[in-house]
């Protein structure tokens, strides 16, 4: 059972957030993993095998979470993982990243977006029902 | 017709002659003066000058009338000169005229056989002076405008902004350099040129609503880009008095650098966007868990939470404060008041207000007194300079681990008054060293991400230094420490 627990890597420069989700996600049961910037979490990949990556928009620059999300997608070996981003960024001063529909989240290669803080009963069950078909063998 | 003031020169040799023509002249109140001779005559003539009527005998000795006449036209184009003459020929009458005689008076003359011509002469001088007049105001006139005109085409083609003017048939009928720089396509045709030339679709639609607008002032405007630049183009259509609209003037302003300006303040409003409300995203979430009872079975884990809302309250604050302090700076409402101040005072309150939270990571803090070390006097802001070692102080001990030491010293060097700020923390990568005084820039690594920061410390402290005339710079090297030094002049 414990070796089944799926792994969820977060990624965000706000230590903050990192430890919040983290109680979130380790109370609801998963294994998580933290990385406060984009290359540690691409060098830790292969180690850690997540099952789900939940990541910040904002880091280094201001789309360095859709620049992520693109380099996983690229990698054969982890273009499967599905990607949360999240984001403090408001869709305010025409600044909007915020996807409309379906299509735009396939364009951007994410799975789900959510705008920080995201609520624990809405980000536990995004995670569900991106990782519900891979569930028990 | 008023004949006072106009002078007659006579000139006759014969004594009689001269009386009698200035008896009757003078009656008429005609101003005479009279001369014996044409050499005598042409001296008076140079000396008083300014006459009106000049009669003048042929045979003269020493000087001839011909030549006389001759001498006077030289010297006035205006004065009716007659001939007068026992001789009275032909040929000595057209002679007389043509070297620049008006008639001829034969002698012996009645007195109204001499004022006569005379009056004649001065009506034919009224007129002859004022054509002249008129004349001349002509060709001023003329010559104004063409200086206008030249001064209206120097003004347009030395104009930084192009100008295009099209006619009705859409042809380009005048161009300006800069329009020929901007547009190198219709640069080498020659004009008039067809509008479709310019080869620049959103122009000719500018250029077409010009020509067909309505009646009224009407000036169609919009951005065209070109060549990696853009243009505000203004097109206004040129009106015959009957309303018709002939053609169209267009102009051109490079507003590359303001859309460059427009770009960096939206960039900068998103970026305080994010770096506001991931604080309060972060509060929010933060106080979403304890209200949920979610971190209740985790001792101490509530307490923490809260600890830490707080903490990003109060960056939070700090952050307002100092964007309202940059931007007080950029409006020219930050004002310093400058007054001989004792450097090593202000760095000792601003070391003791940061004393306790050095002790807490047990990082040795000290303002350092070498043997030679200066006082550092200088002329400036108290409040600014308290300031500047607040944020160096608070980041030289936030950057550094425990048992760490952060190092203030101050020192003369030459005109210059000297303050470091040393520390053996995590130091700077060149690039992060870089860009350490860019607004919002914080270097984001493992150790980093758990101290709390606005990212406008150091471009406060870099503002504030540089409104003292003074000079900041950073030595760092990765996990070697950092060090900013601070050059101030020193006080007069």
């Amino acid at each position: 059972m414990e070796s089944r627990q799926p792994t969820i890597m977060l990624v965000d420069d706000d230590i903050d957030f990192l430890d919040l989700n983290r109680h979130v996600l380790e109370r609801a049961g998963y294994r998580v993993v933290c990385s406060v910037a984009r290359s540690e979490a691409l060098a830790s990949l292969a180690k850690e095998k997540p099952d789900l990556i939940i990541t910040d928009l904002m880091m280094e620059s201001l789309d360095t979470g859709f620049a992520f999300s693109r380099q996983i997608r690229e990698d054969p070996t982890f273009r499967d993982i599905p990607i949360i981003i999240v984001t403090a960024v408001g869709s305010q001063l025409g600044f909007d990243f915020r996807p409309k529909t379906q299509d735009d989240l396939l364009a951007m290669r994410t799975d789900a977006f959510f705008e920080k803080p995201v609520a624990a009963k809405r980000l536990l069950a995004k995670i569900e029902e991106l990782l519900g078909p891979r569930k028990p063998e | 017709m008023n004949s006072s003031g106009l002078r007659i020169l006579v000139v006759d040799d014969e004594l009689g002659m001269r009386e009698g023509c200035r008896k009757i002249l003078t009656s008429e109140g005609y101003d005479v003066e009279v001369a014996e001779d044409g050499v005598a005559g042409l001296d008076l003539f140079k000396e008083r000058g300014n006459f009106a009527v000049a009669l003048i005998d042929l045979k003269m000795p020493r000087m001839g009338g011909i030549e006389l006449i001759e001498h006077l036209r030289a010297l006035d184009e205006d004065v009716v000169i007659f001939v007068i003459t026992a001789y009275a020929t032909i040929d000595t009458a057209v002679e007389a005229t043509r070297r620049g005689a008006y008639g001829y008076i034969p002698k012996p003359f009645t007195p109204d056989e001499l004022l006569l011509p005379v009056r004649n002469g001065l009506d034919r001088r009224t007129l002859s002076i004022e054509a002249k007049r008129l004349r001349e105001e002509r060709e001023r006139r003329l010559l104004e405008l063409a200086v206008e005109r030249s001064k209206s085409s120097t003004i347009i083609s030395c104009m930084t902004d192009g100008v295009l003017v099209i006619n009705r048939d859409r042809q380009i009928v005048l161009q300006n350099a800069a329009a020929t720089r901007i547009l190198p396509d219709c640069a080498a045709a020659p004009l008039p040129a067809p509008m479709e030339r310019l080869g620049c679709t959103g122009l000719q639609a500018l250029m077409e609503d010009a020509l067909t607008s309505g009646p009224g002032p009407m000036i169609a405007s919009r951005e065209v880009a070109l060549d990696r630049c853009t243009y505000m183009v203004n097109a206004s259509p040129v009106r015959e008095p009957t309303g018709e609209v002939s053609g169209a003037v267009v102009v051109l302003r490079d507003i590359t650098a303001l859309k460059k300006l427009e770009v960096a303040k939206s960039m900068f409003i998103s970026m305080v966007a994010h770096e506001v409300k991931s604080p309060l995203a972060a509060i929010e979430g933060q106080l979403m868990a304890v209200l949920s009872g979610a971190a209740k079975d985790s001792p101490g884990q509530e307490k923490d939470m809260i600890e830490r809302s707080l903490l990003r309250a109060r960056t939070l604050r700090t952050m307002v404060s100092d964007l309202l302090n940059l931007t007080a700076m950029e409006t020219g409402n930050f004002v310093i008041k400058r007054s001989p101040l004792d450097l090593r005072k202000v760095a000792a309150e601003a070391v003791e207000s940061h004393r306790e939270r050095a002790e807490t990571k047990h990082i040795e803090l000290i303002l350092a007194k070498e043997e030679g070390d200066a006082d550092g006097l200088v002329l400036a802001d108290r409040d600014s300079m308290f300031m500047v070692f607040a944020n160096l102080i608070d980041n030289a001990v936030k950057y550094t681990p425990e048992h760490g030491r952060v190092n203030v010293r101050i020192e003369q060097e030459g005109i210059c008054v000297r303050v470091s700020v040393r520390d053996d923390g995590i130091g700077m990568t060149p690039e992060e060293k870089d860009s350490a005084f860019d607004e919002f820039f914080r270097a984001k690594n493992t150790y980093t991400v758990h101290v709390p920061g606005t990212g406008l410390g150091l471009t406060l402290v870099k503002r504030l230094v540089d409104m003292h005339q003074g000079k900041i710079s950073v030595q760092s090297e990765p996990g070697k420490g950092s060090t900013f030094t601070i050059s101030l002049p020193t006080a007069e």
